[in-house]
C-alpha cells in the first residue's frame, strides 16, 4: 500500500479497503472466540486451526486482486492468491512488466508469507499430528533428535528470524547483481519461498546471469530443512552436511543437473556453460518446487520433458518451503525397500532401518506408505478431472503433479514454462487451486476433514 | 557359492519344454508348405540339444529341496533362456527381422505383452503365426504356475498372503503346491479349448480362433491380423474375446472353486469384485464418452468400451477401435488402468488389484489413527489382518514400480521418443500391456518404427515386469552370489 502511495497509483485504494476488511474481520474473529484461559489444541482443533487459518489468509489475500486494477474476476484473483500462498506460483497474470508495482509487491509478500507459514506449520504442527511419517521430526523427542531447542515457540521465533535474514541477504546480493530494489526485494522473497512468482513475464530470463546464480543459492536454501540453519553456531562445525536428508537432496539436485547439461550439451548444441548453466538453474527451481525458468524447458525434448515431469514428484526437504512428496520420504522408501531385499534372502533375518541415527519404527514405514498412497490417488483424481473438463493429456497430467507439489509450471503449450493459467477454464483453475491447497497441506490435514470419524463426538 | 546345477538343470527343462513347442509350427508349415518349416525345425533341434545338454550335464541324482536362492536364479534364467530361444524362429524366418526385433517379439510374446513389430501380420505364414500365439500361450501358463507356486513362497510384493500352504489363508484349497499347478494347467487348457470353440461358433474360422483363444486367456494380446479384433466386424467375436480377456485377468484359483462347487467361497472373493467395479466404471465412462464425442450409438459405443477398458486392464492390447489415437479423457483413464492391471493370480499384468486394497487398508488405518494417535489400529485384508511383512513388501513393489517408470520413460526420452510416447511405452511395457496411447506406438501401429534402443530399453522392462521387479533384483542384492 505504501508502495503505490509512493508511486501515485490508485492502487492503494483497493490494498487500503481490502487490509481493513481483514484487519476487522480478524479482530473481530480474535475477540468473539478469546478464552481466558488457553489450553493446548486437542488433535482435531489443530487440524481445524490450521486448515482454516490457510483458507481464511486465502481468501483475504485475494481481495486485493479483485479489487485492484486488474480487475480479475473473483475466481481469479482466488487462484492467484492460493498459488501465492502455498508457494506455488502459477500465474493468471499476463503482462506483469506493466502490473503496479503494489501488486507485484503484494503476490511476492503472499509467497514469502505462504512460505514462512509453512515452515512453522510442518515444524511446529504436522509432527504432532503425525502426518506422513512427520513424527520423525518431533521435538519432544529431544533426546533422539540433535538439541535443537526444546520449545516450539522459540524454535519458531528463531526460523522466523533466520528466514528473515536470508530473505535481506539475498535482497542485496540481487540488487548488487543490478535488479531493481524492488525486483531485488521480490525475487528475494519469492526464491527463498520457493514461490516462483517472478515481475517478469519471462521469468528470471529477463535477468542477468548473476542475478539468476544468486537465486539459485535462495532455492537451494529454501529447500533445506530450516531447523538445520538454526544450530550452526551452537554445534563447533558447520553440520548441514551431517544432516542424511540434505545430502540426498544436494545429490539429487546435481544428479538431475547433470544428466540434464549433458542432454542439453549433447543434443542441443549448446555449449558447455549455456548447459550447465540452464540446466542447473531449470532442474534446481523444478525440484524445489519453485517455478522459475530461464528458458522454455518445454521445447527441450523428449527427455527433459519426461525428466522435469519426474521431478516435480521429487520435492525438496521437510521443514523447508518447498513442496512435492518431499526426500525424507523416498528415504523411508528406499531404506524399506533395501530391507525387503535383504528379507528376501534371508526370510527370518531381523532388520533394521536408520535415519539420522533415529531408528525407524514399522509405524512411519506405514504413515510414509498411507501418504504416498494418497498423493498419487489425489493426482490421478485431479489429473482425471480436468481431462474431464476438457484439457489434453499432458497438460492435465503435468498440471495436476505441478498444483499438488506447489511447483507452478507444468508441460506443454498451455501451462508450460513461460505460459499463462489465464487461459484454462474457471472449473480447471478451482480444481488445481485446490490441488495446491491439500498439497501445501501434506494432503492428510484438509482430508481428514472429510472424514466421518472427524466430526463424531 | 550356492549349486548352480540345479538352475542350469531347470533352464535346460525349460528350453526343451520350448523346443517341443516349436515342432508344432514345424509341422503346421510343413503341411502348409511353407518354407519356414525348416527354419523351426533347426531352431527346435539347436534349442533341444542346448536344453538337454544342460540337462545331461547337470543331473543329480539325488534331488534336494531348492534353496530361495536357486529359486531366484531358476525362475530369472529359465525366462531370460526362454526369450532367447523363442528370438531364434523370428530371426531366421522368411520375414527377415533384425535380430533386435527378433529378440523384442520373442521377448514380447514369452512376457505376454503383445507389442509386435511385424508390419504385415496378415500375410506372415501360418508357423510365424502360431508360433506368437503359442509363446503367449506358454509365457501366461508360466506366470500362472509361478504366481501360484514360487511367488508366495519367496514373499514378492507382498503375494505371501496368497501362500498355499497356509491353510487358514488359503481357504482350503488343496494343500500342496504341486496339485494345485497341475489343475491350474488343466483348467488354463479346458478354457483354451472352450475359448476357442466359442470364437469358431461366433464366426472366426478355425485356425485363427485357437490363436486368438490362446493370446486371450494368457491376456497376451498377439492377433493375426494387423487391425487387431477390429478388423473382423463382428459383434460376437468382440464379446467372446472381451469375455475372454476377463477371465485371464481373475484369479484362477476362483476356477477351481468353481469347479468344486464351492460358489460361496468364490462369490466372497473381494479381489474379484473391485477388479469387476473398476472395470465397470472405466467401460461406462469410456461408452458415455465414445457416445457423446465419436457420435457411436449406445450399444456399440458398450461394446468396443468394455472391450478396451478389459484389454488395457488386463494387459491383453487387443483392440476394435484405435484406441492408440484418442485424446483427452479416455487416454487418461486407460493411462490409469494400465498402472491398475488385474487380479494377483491371474495372467495379466500391473501393478495388480490386491496391492491397492492393501494399500487401501492401510491408509485408512492411517486416517483413523490420525485422530485417535493412541488407539490400536491393524488394517485387514479378507478379514485377516495384514502382517506388518506385506506393508512392507506391497511398499516395496510400489517404490521399486514407481522408480522402474521413471527410469525407463527418462530412458526412452534420451532414445529420442517424444514425452507421452515415453510415458506410455514405460507404463505398458512394464504392465506387460503391449500397445501404448499415441499414434506412433496405437494397438494398430505397432512398435517397428522405433529406433533399437528403445526397443531393448522396453523388452527389458517388459522382463522386469514380468518377473515382478523382485526376482531380477534380488540377484543383484548385497550377499546373493557370496557363500
Amino acid at each position: 500500500m505504501l508502495v503505490d502511495l509512493a508511486t501515485d497509483h490508485s492502487e492503494w485504494q483497493a490494498f487500503a479497503f481490502s487490509s481493513m476488511a481483514s484487519g476487522f474481520v480478524g479482530l473481530a474473529l480474535i475477540w468473539a472466540n478469546h478464552t481466558a484461559n488457553e489450553q493446548g489444541l486437542r488433535t482435531r482443533q489443530a487440524f481445524l486451526v490450521t486448515v482454516t487459518g490457510w483458507l481464511l489468509a486465502a481468501i483475504f489475500g485475494a481481495l486485493p486482486f479483485y479489487f485492484g486494477s486488474l480487475h480479475l474476476s473473483p475466481v481469479d484473483a482466488l487462484f492467484e492468491t492460493i498459488s501465492g500462498i502455498t508457494t506455488t506460483g502459477s500465474t493468471v497474470i499476463s503482462g506483469l512488466d506493466q502490473t503496479p508495482r503494489s501488486i507485484l509487491l503484494w503476490r511476492a509478500l503472499l509467497q514469502w508469507l505462504g512460505g514462512i507459514g509453512v515452515i512453522i506449520t510442518s515444524v511446529a504442527l504436522l509432527p504432532v499430528l503425525r502426518i506422513g511419517g512427520m513424527q520423525l521430526f518431533r521435538m519432544e523427542s529431544s533426546d533422539k533428535t540433535d538439541k535443537v531447542k526444546a520449545r516450539i515457540s522459540q524454535v519458531t521465533a528463531s526460523i522466523f528470524l533466520i528466514y528473515a535474514l536470508f530473505t535481506l541477504l539475498l535482497t542485496i546480493a540481487l540488487a548488487l547483481a543490478g535488479m531493481t530494489p524492488l525486483e531485488s526485494v521480490c525475487h528475494a522473497m519469492s526464491s527463498l519461498s520457493t514461490g516462483g512468482f517472478s515481475t517478469s513475464d519471462q521469468s528470471l530470463g529477463h535477468f542477468s546471469d548473476a542475478a539468476q546464480w544468486i537465486c539459485v543459492l535462495g532455492m537451494v536454501a529454501g529447500g533445506i530443512t530450516f531447523t538445520q540453519f538454526i544450530t550452526p553456531w551452537k554445534r563447533k562445525r558447520w553440520s548441514i552436511l551431517d544432516d542424511s536428508q540434505t545430502r540426498w537432496y544436494l545429490s539429487i539436485l546435481a544428479g538431475f543437473s547433470l544428466l540434464m547439461a549433458f542432454w542439453n550439451w549433447a543434443m542441443r548444441d549448446l555449449d558447455v556453460y549455456d548447459a550447465v548453466h540452464q540446466s542447473i538453474f531449470n532442474v534446481t527451481s523444478i525440484i524445489t518446487t519453485t517455478g522459475f525458468h530461464t528458458a522454455d524447458y518445454d521445447a527441450w525434448g523428449g527427455f527433459a520433458q519426461v525428466a522435469f515431469f519426474v521431478m516435480t514428484f521429487i520435492g525438496g526437504c521437510t521443514g523447508s518451503t518447498a513442496g512435492g512428496i518431499k526426500i525424507f520420504r523416498y528415504e523411508v522408501l528406499f531404506a524399506v525397500t533395501g530391507v525387503h531385499i535383504r528379507r528376501l534372502l534371508h526370510p527370518h533375518g531381523i532388520f533394521v532401518i536408520d535415519f539420522n541415527q533415529l531408528r525407524l519404527s514399522d509405524a512411519i514405514g506405514r504413515s510414509v506408505l498411507g501418504f504416498m498412497m494418497l498423493y498419487f490417488f489425489c493426482f490421478v483424481l485431479l489429473a482425471l478431472a480436468l481431462t474431464v473438463i476438457g484439457l489434453d493429456v499432458t497438460t492435465a497430467l503435468s498440471g495436476a503433479a505441478s498444483a499438488l507439489a506447489n511447483v507452478g509450471p507444468g508441460l506443454g503449450h498451455q501451462i508450460g514454462p513461460g505460459a499463462n493459467y489465464a487461459d484454462l477454464p474457471d472449473e480447471a483453475k478451482c480444481l488445481l487451486a485446490f490441488g495446491m491447497f491439500v498439497g501445501r497441506l501434506e494432503l492428510a490435514t484438509v482430508l481428514i476433514l472429510f472424514s466421518k470419524n472427524f466430526w463424531q463426538e | 557359492m550356492f549349486d548352480l546345477r540345479p538352475v542350469l538343470f531347470g533352464t535346460g527343462l525349460v528350453l526343451a519344454v520350448l523346443a517341443l513347442a516349436m515342432g508344432l509350427p514345424t509341422l503346421v508349415d510343413f503341411v502348409h508348405g511353407d518354407a519356414d518349416w525348416r527354419v523351426f525345425a533347426a531352431s527346435a533341434a539347436v534349442t533341444l540339444f542346448v536344453g538337454l545338454a544342460l540337462m545331461a550335464a547337470n543331473y543329480v541324482a539325488r534331488r534336494d529341496e531348492l534353496s530361495t536362492r536357486q529359486i531366484f536364479l531358476l525362475t530369472a534364467a529359465g525366462w531370460l533362456a526362454a526369450c532367447f530361444a523363442a528370438a531364434l524362429p523370428f530371426a531366421f524366418s522368411g520375414l527377415h527381422v533384425s535380430g533386435v526385433d527378433a529378440l523384442f517379439e520373442a521377448t514380447s510374446g514369452v512376457t505376454t505383452t503383445g507389442a509386435t513389430i511385424l508390419r504385415n501380420v496378415d500375410h506372415a505364414p501360418p508357423g510365424i503365426l502360431l508360433w506368437r500365439a503359442l509363446l503367449q500361450w506358454l509365457g501366461g501358463m508360466g506366470f500362472l504356475v509361478m504366481t501360484v507356486a514360487v511367488l508366495p513362497v519367496l514373499n514378492i510384493g507382498g503375494m505371501q498372503i496368497f501362500r498355499l500352504d497356509n491353510g487358514d489363508l488359503g481357504d482350503r484349497v488343496m494343500p500342496r503346491a504341486a496339485t494345485v499347478t497341475m489343475s491350474i494347467m488343466g483348467l488354463y487348457a479346458g478354457l483354451t479349448g472352450t475359448l476357442t470353440l466359442l470364437l469358431w461358433a461366433a464366426g472366426m474360422s478355425r485356425f485363427p480362433a485357437l490363436l486368438h483363444a490362446m493370446s486371450t486367456i494368457s491376456c497376451g494380446g498377439f492377433s493375426t491380423s494387423a487391425g487387431s479384433i477390429g478388423s473382423w466386424h463382428n459383434p460376437a467375436i468382440d464379446w467372446v474375446m472381451l469375455l475372454g480377456m476377463l477371465l485371464g485377468g481373475a484369479p484362477f484359483i476362483i476356477y477351481m472353486q468353481i469347479a468344486e462347487q464351492r460358489w460361496q467361497i468364490a462369490r466372497r472373493n473381494r479381489q474379484l469384485r473391485l477388479y469387476l467395479i473398476y472395470f465397470l466404471i472405466a467401460s461406462l465412462i469410456l461408452a458415455l464418452w465414445l457416445i457423446l464425442e465419436q457420435d457411436l450409438k449406445p450399444l456399440p459405443a458398450l461394446r468396443h468400451a468394455a472391450f478396451t477398458a478389459a484389454s488395457v486392464m488386463t494387459g491383453s492390447g487387443f483392440a476394435t477401435l484405435d484406441w492408440g489415437r484418442w485424446t483427452g479423457l479416455p487416454v487418461a483413464i486407460l493411462f490409469f488402468l494400465t498402472f491398475v492391471g488385474g487380479c494377483a493370480g491371474s495372467t495379466s499384468g500391473g501393478i495388480k488389484i490386491f496391492r491397492f486394497q492393501i494399500l487401501y487398508a492401510n491408509a485408512r488405518g492411517q486416517m483413523n489413527r490420525l485422530l485417535h494417535p493412541h488407539a490400536v489400529i491393524l488394517p485387514h485384508y479378507d478379514k485377516k489382518p495384514i502382517p506388518d511383512t506385506v506393508v512392507e513388501s506391497v511398499l516395496g513393489f510400489l517404490f521399486i514400480y514407481a522408480l522402474s517408470f521413471a527410469v525407463v520413460a527418462m530412458g526412452l526420452g534420451m532414445v529420442g521418443l517424444d514425452f507421452w510416447t515415453s510415458l506410455s511405452a514405460a507404463a505398458s511395457a512394464l504392465a506387460n500391456l503391449g500397445p501404448g496411447l499415441t499414434p506412433s506406438i496405437s494397438p494398430l501401429t505397432g512398435f517397428a518404427a522405433l529406433p533399437d534402443a528403445a526397443k531393448i530399453l522396453l523388452a527389458l522392462a517388459m522382463l522386469f515386469g514380468r518377473l515382478e521387479m523382485f526376482i531380477f533384483l534380488a540377484l543383484f542384492a548385497k550377499g546373493f552370489w557370496k557363500k
